[in-house]
């Protein structure tokens, strides 16, 4: 066996091209999730029938699928419906973006449940406008809740995106798995891609957590 | 021998006459640079029942655990039956199956049985075999008047119960002496009798027990010798009649009057 | 736009072979990582520093990597290390297990610390040893807590075993992807598969939440 490592680095622009992709992928899928999160959230907890049944369905049914048969479904079924052909990225940021709405909603509907309805009204009793229960009290005990579990999903995410590589995403792990076949150097473009991801998420591990840690609900 | 028996009580110690089963040596005992125990030298006789009353926080809950060497002191020594505590740990777990431990919060194993909770002692401490030692669990727990509740978990019985149980558990390993650490503290009111009447059972047997209670009543009547705790150190020690009714330091004074005992 | 659902019936054996797969796969993934993260997490909690620090980079290392990225290193890159072939299924099992494993021990360290000290304190204060305290009293107790946990781990690698498919394990996502092959039919059968696992996992959840509530009293110290 015959090892020859110069290969990961004469491909260092396109790794680190592939990282960067994965990076914006993680990014952007967060900034598309947080919102439609919040919103299924607020939807699940109306008083509209509709609205929760809907809302609940989605999130459930998102929640208990493996995400790479949601990549291939985006794939195959999107262009079919929309009757336009969708970039490999697009179509991989809409996976990902359903899978993940699906567990921020649970997220903020927990978050919003811990605050019980006493807490406003002890600090609207304090001479609090509900304005400022809303913003000293309620949500900085939600936040509270709230942000080590968007960490946890953050990390997730970021390792999620490597399954788009199925549809030819150039992110991170397509790039590497690209190269290997190209050049036949299977073990050190394997491993380089391992350790470029470890590289990316042991710090990632390591902040949440910190961030755990640091906002701990003791009750 | 009554353990209210005023000859005993109010001229000679009980078990004066007898080698002392634990002697506390200036123990000391500190958590990083605070000090829980501040020196204490005290004596537990031969059939002797002590209860340790004080505040909150002022070390007498540590002072069990130095006991049976749950806690290492940091300096100053405990003496059981004539012999220093061991500091390695084998050593010291021969000396624990010697001691029974009766816990605030009962401590019952809550994936076993009564039954079983009560045999678990013997089996795995004693290597009994589990026929034996369920025989000696059933006959204990019919002591503790809970013999219909041989099969059942601890989560569906009662505080009081459960405590009664965890009397059991520690008198199955037949030991020398008793610890009890505020057996009644987390019982409803209406189930505290029953525990402080198997304890009463067990003073009237004579067995060596020490009690960290606030139950005054319990120490004034079954108690024959009464220490009391603050700050980690004993201020005051003696008979219960001279505790409760001519105590000589202002903070026993104190410290029974903030639990509403007027004599 | 014409719907055909006629490549399912023609080949629903074979689907349902590769779901007995999946669930083999996840089932036994899931055994043998409760039996590795319970070996992690005692090492990791009663262990030396040599052991505890390795373990925690262990931990952490996996929590850090992609489980594709185990799956493809140790299906492709391990037989030219070592020489060893073995087929997909194998490969799976151990990388998913790897992973796993991770969050097995997590999950059972957890489930230890969660048990309140003085249970320790009954134990030690009968005379027990502390192995003899970690088997009867902490695990027992610890098994039972952790089961919310165990079960999310279940539906959690019933979802990861689609990714074996990367490496052709003949499991339930990879025969899909086969048919579809066969039959140019991706909606239809794309469609229908995600239903089958949404019907497995959906339920699976509240199967064990319930089971759970049963035997909650037996960790409740
Ligand atoms: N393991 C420990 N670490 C640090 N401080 C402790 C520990 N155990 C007890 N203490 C402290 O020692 C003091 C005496 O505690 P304790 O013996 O439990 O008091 P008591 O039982 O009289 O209420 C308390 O202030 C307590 O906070
Ligand atoms: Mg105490």
């Amino acid at each position: 066996m015959t090892l020859d490592w110069s290969i990961v680095w004469e491909s260092r622009y396109a790794l680190a091209e592939g990282a960067k992709l994965t990076v914006m992928l993680t990014v952007i899928t967060m900034l598309i999730a947080i919102p439609a999160g919040i919103v299924l959230a607020v939807m699940r907890l109306s008083k509209s029938r509709v609205l929760s049944t809907s809302s609940m369905c989605f999130v459930e049914f998102f929640r208990n699928l493996p995400l790479l048969l949601v990549v291939y479904w985006a794939f195959y079924v999107m262009p079919v419906f929309m009757g336009i052909e969708f970039s490999a990225f697009t179509t991989g940021l809409v996976a990902l973006s359903l899978n993940v709405s699906a567990y921020n909603s649970e997220t903020f509907r927990a978050g919003i449940n811990s605050i019980r309805k006493g807490q406003t009204e002890a600090a609207i009793a304090l001479g609090m406008s509900r304005g400022e229960a809303m913003r000293k009290i309620v949500i900085p005990q939600a936040w509270r809740r709230v942000l080590p579990v968007l960490a946890s999903t953050w990390v997730s995410l970021f390792k999620d995106t490597s399954l788009v590589s199925v549809i030819a995403v150039g992110e991170l792990a397509h790039v590497a798995m690209q190269i290997r076949s190209q050049t036949f150097r299977v073990l050190e473009m394997l491993t380089a891609m391992a350790v470029i991801y470890w590289l990316m998420g042991y710090p990632q591990a390591k902040l949440v957590d910190w961030i755990r840690k640091k906002y701990e609900v003791k009750e | 021998m009554s353990a209210d028996d005023p000859m005993l009580t109010s001229h000679q110690r009980r078990g004066a006459d007898l080698p002392p089963v634990v002697v506390y040596e200036e123990v000391r005992k500190l958590f990083g640079d605070f000090v829980a125990l501040d020196g204490v030298s005290i004596q537990v006789n031969q059939g002797e029942v002590m209860c340790l009353i004080g505040p909150s926080g002022s070390g007498k809950s540590t002072l069990l655990r130095c006991t049976n060497a749950l806690e290492v002191v940091s300096s100053g020594r405990v003496i059981f039956e004539g012999k220093p505590l061991p500091s390695n740990e084998t050593e010291a777990r021969k000396i624990r199956q010697r001691m029974g431990m009766v816990f605030q919060n009962f401590e019952l194993f809550p994936h076993k049985s009564t039954l079983d909770n009560v045999a678990i002692g013997p089996i795995t401490v004693l290597g009994m075999k589990e026929g034996d030692a369920r025989a000696r669990a059933m006959k204990l727990l019919d002591k503790v008047g809970l013999t219909d509740k041989a099969g059942s978990f601890p989560s569906s019985l009662s505080g009081g119960q459960q405590q009664r149980v965890a009397i059991a558990r520690a008198l199955a390993m037949e030991p020398d002496v008793m610890l009890f650490d505020e057996p009644t503290s987390a019982l409803d009111p209406e189930t505290i009798g029953e525990v402080l009447n198997v304890m009463k059972q067990l003073a009237e047997e004579g067995m060596t027990m020490i009690v960290v209670t606030h139950e005054m009543t319990f120490a004034r009547r079954v108690a024959n010798w009464v220490v009391v705790f603050d700050h980690g150190k004993v201020v005051e020690q003696g008979p219960p009649e001279q505790i409760f009714d001519a105590p000589t330091c202002d903070r026993t004074r104190d410290f029974l009057g903030h639990l509403g005992w007027n004599g | 736009m014409e719907l055909d659902f006629s490549p399912l019936l023609d080949s629903w054996g074979y689907l349902l072979g590769g779901l007995g797969i999946t669930v083999l796969l996840a089932v036994l993934t899931v055994l043998c990582s409760i039996v590795l993260g319970m070996a992690l997490s005692i090492g990791r909690i009663y262990g030396s520093a040599w052991l505890r620090i390795p373990i925690v980079f262990y931990i952490d290392t996996q929590r850090a990597i992609p489980v594709f990225v185990v799956l493809v290193w140790i299906y492709f890159a391990v037989p030219i290390l070592t020489g060893w072939n073995f087929h997909p299924f194998w490969a799976a099992l151990v990388a998913l297990t790897l992973n796993a494993s991770a969050y097995a021990a997590e999950i059972v360290r957890a489930g230890i610390e969660s048990i309140r000290p003085g249970q320790v304190r009954a134990g030690l204060a009968l005379g027990m040893s502390r192995a003899q305290i970690v088997r009867q009293v902490l695990l027992p107790q610890a098994l039972v807590r952790m089961l919310p946990s165990f079960g999310s781990l279940l539906t959690h690698t019933i979802k990861d075993t689609a990714i074996a498919a990367v490496i052709a394990v003949p499991e339930l996502m990879k025969r899909a992807e086969t048919v579809v092959g066969q039959s140019y039919r991706p909606i239809e059968v794309f469609t229908t598969i995600m239903f089958v696992y949404f019907i497995i996992l959906y339920p699976g959840s509240r199967l064990i939440e319930r089971l759970y509530q049963r035997v909650a009293h037996l960790g409740r110290s």
